[in-house]
């Protein structure tokens, strides 16, 4: 007998993950290639002659490695839960609008055109990553909305399009690089976390828990938009503005999530149908949760990719396949006997 | 207030304290940490390196190196901080080095970027080309205050370099196809340090000049490139005389070109050719070898 | 009163070439329980979708309540008019009691929870509809008829002075036939209701509607009281089919004749009974 969300329970299930969550973080925070004694972290940075291996190891490498894993997990599965009542479709996921081969294709660019310059000391590559995340999606949205004001097909075919197109010239460009240029790319499209520089990461954070808050407002207009939208509208929900603050900021987060760590996939697609499946498809609990549990996965993942082949690295894109992949498969078979359009 | 202008206000403080307070500080320059006076702990990110530290004397050193570092021998006992592709950040801090050096691509930069952003010093080199391997060899005595063996080695390579290019001066140049890989075909351009080393033994580069530094190529190339040997460097040790066999094989069936005709298709070890670094003399004098054998036939190596 | 749905010269088509509606002018005043029958592609559902603003009218204009159908923002129109459309499978697993509450989204506090009047609302339109002891399933394990009430209340949630239903008795058993009607009527009744369902049945139209309003496939209509409309010669204008009109008590019904129909004789005085 499921019993309706009130704000109490939601406050109750929101309080137990993030305690999770930061637990998850601890304990993972501690696992690496080299042990690291807490004792030895808590002395202190060290001088600039002999500077503390454990503090920087700790508080340097990986915490923010640990958050950048949390923030980029939060914000693909949220942009997932969205794509998923947006395209009403639960087998979207961030992607599926272009974004990745459009983020691909700008990092691609950026290795192969070797500009040495950086941005504040930061490479560019996430730069050209992101406009191209961004430029995509605005692409993808035109072309849909040639073929009528957004309709839902319309979008998925534009957006099947510009993958390919995109896909196409990412091969192309990788066939005339120089072998190392196209080592760092492929490798920046499987997925990759580092520890990025505190103003980044604080940055991202902004972006993303913002992002979450802002979708988790408007839940209650995406539950309705679920049924679709005449139904939608006709229950007196503004379905035009509802669209395009969810797409943007789901579009958003996500563009920052692959310019600061490549293509990850699964993500998106999997951790919302775990969260559904346990907790139920209201918004205004599933963002939130969603954004949690995808935060606890990515750290995980991540923190296998560190360890199981050292001392070289897993891309995390690869463990979070080798993870998402099956548990995909079996979401796929439940969801075709109870839904009819897959047959 | 609304509940959108409050999200708007937070997280509009929340990026202005975060400017405010990590400002654009990290990112102004490398305000590199001054070296000390004397660098006892060194990594060093590439095979070649490793190799360059040796030779000027630094090999005691030597705190990290990465896994496919492994002449001298020495070198194969050190730690290892992870690959070539992929070193292991934590492993490079655990080490406590004075002074990191990697290569100057991509992957590498980035890391050194992001060490010198912890607080370590790093230096980077390019070493694309012999005349970056000379330079790279000063700048790294210039760092590590070996100013006189960097300069005494380079110099060494030099001398020998110059005494080879005499011998081999017959006038004119052996034609020569480096081939890396065989399914498919794959051979060295004229941009590579290997064509370099190629023209320093006296030969010339079969194929002409061409986009890709690596391009792979079709039977019909082979033909008209007439070459007069063929060299087929072996990757990672192994079985040089395996690979001859199966090389010998795989030529035997383009018998119409000069090299194959005349049976000169070399297999030699790739060590010394695929890593542009301090051997660079002996990989070039191998390659003259084959170019030339009646020249060294008295000649010890 | 004034009427509650008018409708000025209304003209609608989805191409330039072929014209749906033509030039239609009819009000409904509150209160009545219309039908909209008419063969198919005749623009029933348009009609429909057009008095809920789904569509835009080619020209001609409708008002709602006195006020023209443009001016209302989203949520001021959905306050007067509630739809429930032919039935949707549902793509995520919400539970009756939740799709019922969703009617009332507008009305939710700032941080987008439902209020206890909200929760009362849904309910008395579960009770309403027979569907209170549903409340936690969700909406995939219900039958058709079932899931088809569950909109309903939704509909009634709403709080609206009208409802549009298109076909809402479409793939419905008997039962559950009539029990739809019932309820809407007893909407009407009871809380004075304007209903508009567009439907294939003109037997339970002529039981229970006050009004019908019959779209010809050619553009042509009829509307007015059902006893005076729904006559066999209008029928076969309209349906271009013979039916046989028969009476029992009160309640008239008409069976449409087909070639193979049994006991009918074709006579010059039209159809007689055998």
């Amino acid at each position: 007998m499921k019993q309706l969300l009130t704000p109490k329970k939601l406050a109750i299930r929101v309080g137990s993950a993030l305690l999770l969550l930061a637990a998850v973080m601890f304990v993972c925070s501690m696992i690496g290639t080299e042990t690291v004694s807490l004792k030895a972290v808590f002395t202190g940075g060290g001088t600039e002659a002999s500077i503390n291996p454990d503090y920087v190891i700790f508080f340097r490498i990986r915490l923010p490695r640990i958050i950048l894993a949390g923030l980029v997990g939060a914000a693909l599965a949220c942009a997932g839960v969205v794509f998923q009542v947006l395209l009403r479709n639960p087998l979207a996921d961030p992607y599926i609008l272009g974004i990745s081969s459009g983020a691909g294709l700008g990092a691609i660019i950026a290795v192969i055109s070797g500009f040495n310059w950086t941005l504040w000391g930061r490479s560019p590559i996430a730069v050209f990553a992101f406009s191209g995340a961004l430029g995509t999606i605005w692409l993808v949205w035109f072309i849909g909305r040639l073929t009528g004001k957004f309709h839902v097909t319309g979008l998925l075919l534009a957006g099947v399009v510009v993958n390919a197109f995109f896909s196409a010239l990412m091969m192309f460009l990788t066939s005339i690089a120089k072998s190392d240029q196209v080592y760092a790319t492929i490798f920046w499209l499987m997925g990759n976390m580092k520890e990025g520089d505190f103003l980044v990461l604080w940055i991202a954070a902004g972006c993303v828990v913002g992002g979450i808050v802002a979708l988790f407002y408007i839940g209650p207009q995406l539950n309705a938009l679920s049924f679709g939208a005449d139904d939608a509208r006709s229950m007196g929900v503004n379905v035009a503005g509802t669209r395009i603050i969810a797409f943007g900021i789901a579009a958003g987060i996500t563009a920052v999530s692959v310019s600061l760590s490549g293509l990850i996939g699964f993500v998106g697609l999997v951790v919302p149908h775990g969260v559904r499946l346990v907790l139920g498809p209201d918004h205004r609990q599933l963002l939130p949760l969603s954004g949690i549990a995808g935060a606890i996965f990515l750290v995980i993942a991540d923190t296998l990719a560190r360890v199981i082949v050292a001392p070289a690295q897993l891309p995390v894109g690869v463990v979070t396949a080798i993870v998402g992949g099956p548990l995909f498969l079996i979401l796929l078979v439940k969801y075709s006997r109870k839904v009819n359009w897959l047959k | 207030m609304n509940k959108w202008l409050w999200l708007l206000l937070i997280v509009t403080c929340w990026m202005a304290i975060g400017v405010a307070v990590f400002g654009f500080r990290e990112g102004r320059g490398h305000s590199s940490t001054p070296l000390p006076d004397r660098i006892g702990r060194i990594v060093s990110l590439a095979p070649n390196i490793t190799e360059i530290l040796f030779a000027i004397g630094l090999g005691d050193e030597i705190v990290g190196v990465t896994l496919d570092s492994d002449y001298p021998s020495d070198a194969a006992e050190k730690p290892k901080v992870g690959t070539f592709w992929q070193p292991d950040i934590e492993a490079v801090v655990a080490a406590k080095p004075d002074l990191v050096i990697t290569l100057g691509f991509e992957q590498q930069k980035n890391l050194a970027e992001r060490l010198r952003r912890i607080g370590y010093n790093g230096l980077t080199v390019n070493i694309e080309k012999v005349g970056d391997l000379f330079a790279a060899i000063e700048k790294i005595g210039a760092e590590t205050n070996r100013q006189r063996q960097a300069n005494e080695l380079t110099g060494r390579i030099r001398a020998k370099l110059q005494r080879l290019a005499t011998l081999v001066d017959t006038g004119d140049n052996v034609r020569v196809l480096w081939v890396v890989q065989r399914e498919p075909l794959r051979v060295a351009g004229r941009g590579t340090f290997v064509n370099e080393m190629i023209e320093l033994a006296g030969g010339e580069n079969a194929i002409g000049p061409t986009v890709h530094k690596y391009p792979p190529i079709g039977s019909e190339q082979v033909l008209a490139s007439y070459t007069g040997v063929i060299i087929e460097p072996t990757m990672g040790g192994g079985d040089i005389k395996g690979q001859r066999d199966r090389a010998l094989q795989y030529w035997s069936k383009f018998k119409y070109i000069p090299a194959v005709a005349s049976n000169r298709v070399y297999v030699i070890d790739g060590d010394k050719v695929s890593r542009l670094g301090p051997r660079l003399y002996e990989g070039t004098e191998t390659i003259a070898r084959c170019l030339r054998p009646e020249i060294f036939k008295n000649i010890k190596q | 009163m004034s009427d509650i749905i008018e409708i000025e010269n209304l003209s609608f088509s989805y191409t330039s070439e072929t014209t749906i509606l033509k030039d239609m002018s009819f009000s409904i005043r509150p209160g009545t329980f219309v039908a909209i029958a008419g063969p198919n592609g005749a623009g029933k559902s348009s009609l429909l979708n057009l008095m809920c603003r789904a569509l835009k009218p080619k020209s001609g204009r409708i008002r709602v309540d006195a006020v023209a159908i443009e001016s209302y923002s989203t949520q001021a129109l959905a306050a007067k008019v509630a739809v429930v459309r032919q039935e949707l499978v549902p793509v995520f697993g919400f539970t009756v009691i939740e799709t019922v509450l969703m009617a009332r989204t507008p009305y939710y506090g700032s941080m987008g929870f439902e209020s206890k009047a909200d929760r009362e609302i849904a309910n008395e339109a579960l009770q309403a509809t027979d569907t209170a002891r549903f409340a936690s399933r969700p909406l995939t394990s219900l039958s058709s008829g079932e899931r088809q009430r569950v909109f309903i209340a939704r509909a009634l949630a709403q709080n609206s002075p009208i409802m549009l239903l298109d076909e809402p008795t479409n793939f419905l058993d008997l039962k559950h036939q009539v029990g739809v009607y019932d309820l809407l009527k007893a909407a009407q009744v009871e809380k004075g209701k304007t209903i508009v369902a567009v439907t294939h049945d003109i037997n339970l139209a002529g039981q229970y509607c006050d009004e019908i309003l019959l779209l010809g496939a050619d553009s042509s209509y009829h509307i007015g009281k059902t006893k005076t409309v729904l006559v066999p010669e209008r029928i076969k204008e309209i349906f271009d089919i013979d039916v046989f009109a028969g009476r029992i008590g009160r309640e008239e019904f008409f069976i449409p004749l087909g070639k193979f129909a049994k006991n009918h004789k074709k006579t010059d005085k039209g159809l007689k009974n055998i």
